[in-house]
């Protein structure tokens, strides 16, 4: 039986209700949490697991999510593309960029952008003798897009382009799957040139390119531009001129900067906006994530709280002998209160210590699940990594959720053996 | 009296019947008609296009022969850029000889939307147009005079493009005024517009069609084809209606 020393600070309360001084319930709190130490350590574990669990699920989704993102972005799209206005909605050579020169002058002047480069993307017929394929031929600076996109570095077969390439393709796999051809074939481009006339022209494949976009694989091409603008009449001219930023948290900034040098008849498209259904998707995941984690929550909160029940209900004599010598419900819901913050605090904050470093090291060293991108890839996902997003203020809010189900379990029990009166509770078997 | 009633009843129906399934069967008949009027046994034809975008204009000549509705050859007589290309119709099929990379391509069912030429016809109009009255049902839904306003929906199995065609077909000449083609939301996409009739042997056709594309960014668009030199009925040599024909007569 714990001894609790009791003052009378309130002349006006009941006269068998004596508020305790705080001390002497942190006291009690604690010698309670030692008295009990089964119960102490098992919802210590609880609270410790359940945060740990929630802080590394989250970091798992938002960094896979973040991951799969940034490698779509990476391969091809980069951060912003400068547009003619209406390309986008209309497409064809009638929204074309017209004076490249001089809209790269004006990006030369801008901070924050580390490369830049213009393309000419056309819909054309590749044909090989037995068998032909609509294909989007894109006409690149070989030296330039490797600064910008990963597409030099996805070569699987052959080589990549050079700048002094005039009839080379690099093709992605599956495309080269569908023209039945393979590396030193040579496949015939037919196409419309930007002025309407007819654009047709032999190219040998010197290699082929493997990003992990099915879709992209399956119809992309490239070919060097300054050649590619002798067989569509193209000098000068792009279908959009894309930029890679350096630090894609500044993206915006370096967005308005462009867009206040540019023509008005020029428009900036950001990443979010060109993949906004890969976007979308990723936010829809999160969300059945977060459904998921709610559900999780659910089951937590009620194993802490049967749990808690049954350690008060157990206690419910003690609490009325505690009752009998003065102290009123309020004491008790404090006294509990305190056990339950004393025993949560650490465990939260063990949690989000441990979390830290744990998902720190999965960002760095990311799992890695063999044959994930073969079995998704229709689904986008071109990476077998997994990796964690280490973001302390993501984990803060994770553990606070935690903490917040700790105290609210407790609520119900608390009520509950607080409605016996002294007697009663004392009386409890 | 009552049965002098019935009968009057009755001849009325029969008759109302009759006059509906005649004019089902005109509307029909007349799509038909209007196309062998175009197309005749078999001829041969010197066309120009001009194509407008908001860009550029350009000007292609073509030569083409055909015969009935399933085959047809054209030939690129200017601009010399595109000098020498040949197509091949056959059936559904089409073909394509660039005598710059001396390759014979077949057109794949998923470029068959994409322009053909740059102009505002399809690669798909070059196979399809001609078979209205196979794919389509007709009906009348005015007539004003001479001018009759059909209205072709395609026929439940039809693999086609529009939703639906209403089309002005003056009976005088057998020839069409104006085509309006509709998407399967019944959504307006472009118009074609015939015109400057002329008397070709047996046959008078338009000799001027502007086609219109009415979707949004292509309202500087406008393709005109006016037929330059026509001959129907002379004759033409099958040896045109091969793939060897695409190389051959290429030059």
């Amino acid at each position: 039986m714990t001894k609790v020393s009791v003052q009378v600070t309130s002349p006006g309360r009941r006269s068998d209700v004596f508020p305790v001084e705080e001390g002497a319930v942190l006291y009690l709190a604690l010698k309670n949490i030692l008295h009990y130490r089964g119960r102490t350590i098992v919802t210590f574990l609880l609270s410790f697991l359940s945060a740990l669990l929630f802080i590394t699920y989250v970091a798992l989704m938002d960094g896979s999510h973040e991951h799969s993102l940034r490698t779509a972005l990476g391969v091809y799209n980069s951060a912003l593309h400068v547009y003619e206005r209406g390309y986008r909605e209309q497409g064809g050579y009638d929204y074309l960029i017209e004076d490249v020169q001089s809209v790269e002058s004006l990006l030369k002047r801008v901070a924050g952008i580390r490369a830049y480069a213009p393309r000419l993307e056309t819909y054309v017929l590749l044909s090989m003798p037995s068998d032909s394929a609509g294909a989007m031929v894109v006409g690149i600076d070989p030296a330039r897009e490797r600064r910008i996109s990963s597409i030099a570095s996805a070569l699987k077969q052959g080589r990549y382009l050079s700048e002094d390439d005039t009839n080379a393709i690099y093709m992605g796999e599956e495309l080269a799957l569908r023209l039945s051809c393979r590396v030193g074939d040579t496949v015939a481009l037919i196409g419309t040139a930007t002025d309407g006339s007819f654009a047709a022209e032999n190219f040998k494949v010197v290699g082929l390119f493997r990003t992990g976009l099915f879709q992209f694989d399956s119809v992309a091409a490239f070919v060097n531009k300054p050649f590619f603008d002798t067989v569509m009449l193209s000098r000068d001219m792009a279908s959009y001129i894309v930029v890679s930023v350096d630090d894609l948290d500044h993206m915006d900034r370096v967005k308005s900067c462009i867009e206040r040098l540019l023509p008005g008849d020029l428009e900036v498209v950001p990443w979010t906006t060109l993949m906004h259904a890969q976007v979308q998707a990723m936010e829809v995941d999160s969300v059945f994530g977060y459904i998921s984690m709610a559900v999780f929550f659910v089951v937590i909160f009620f194993v802490i709280m049967i749990f808690s029940f049954l350690n008060i209900s157990g206690r419910t004599r003690e609490l009325g002998m505690l009752r009998a010598i003065g102290l009123g419900p309020w004491d008790i819901f404090r006294l509990l209160y305190i056990e339950v913050l004393i025993i949560a605090v650490p465990a939260v904050s063990l949690a989000i210590l441990t979390g830290v470093p744990v998902t720190w090291y999965f960002e760095v060293h990311p799992i890695v699940i063999k044959g994930i991108a073969e079995t998704y890839r229709q689904y986008g996902i071109i990476s077998d990594q997994l990796p964690m997003r280490c973001d302390l203020v993501t984990i803060l809010w994770n553990g606070g959720v935690v903490f917040v189900i700790n105290l609210l379990a407790v609520i119900y029990p608390v009520m509950l053996v607080n409605r016996l009166s002294p007697v009663e509770a004392m009386r409890h078997v | 009296m009552k049965r002098l009633f019935w009968v009057f009843v009755l001849c009325t129906g029969y008759f109302l019947l009759f006059s509906v399934a005649a004019y089902a069967l005109d509307a029909n008949e007349l799509v038909r008609k209007v196309e062998d009027n175009f197309r005749g046994r078999d001829v041969h034809m010197k066309m120009e296009m001009r194509i407008t975008s908001a860009r550029h204009q350009r000007t292609i000549r073509i030569e083409s022969w055909s015969v009935g509705k399933k085959k047809a050859f054209m030939k690129i007589l200017y601009p010399p850029r595109d000098r020498g290309i040949t197509f091949l119709k056959l059936g559904n099929q089409l073909y394509q000889y660039v005598p710059r990379i001396e390759r014979i391509v077949k057109i794949p069912p998923s470029m068959m939307l994409q322009s053909w030429m740059g102009s505002d016809f399809t690669n798909d109009d070059m196979v399809k147009e001609s078979s209205l009255a196979d794919d389509y049902t007709a009906r009348v839904i005015r007539q004003d005079g001479p001018m009759v306003t059909l209205e072709l929906v395609p026929k439940p199995d039809a693999a086609v493009v529009w939703g639906k065609i209403i089309s002005v077909v003056d009976t005088r000449t057998l020839t069409q005024v104006t085509d309006i083609f509709y998407d399967d939301s019944g959504q307006k996409v472009r118009e074609m517009f015939y015109s400057r009739v002329r008397r070709f042997g047996n046959h008078q056709i338009p000799t001027v069609m502007r086609l219109k594309p009415l979707e949004k960014g292509k309202e500087k668009n406008e393709t005109v084809v006016r037929l330059l030199d026509v001959v129907y009925d002379q004759g033409i040599s099958p040896s045109y209606f091969t793939r060897e024909a695409l190389r051959r007569f290429s030059r």
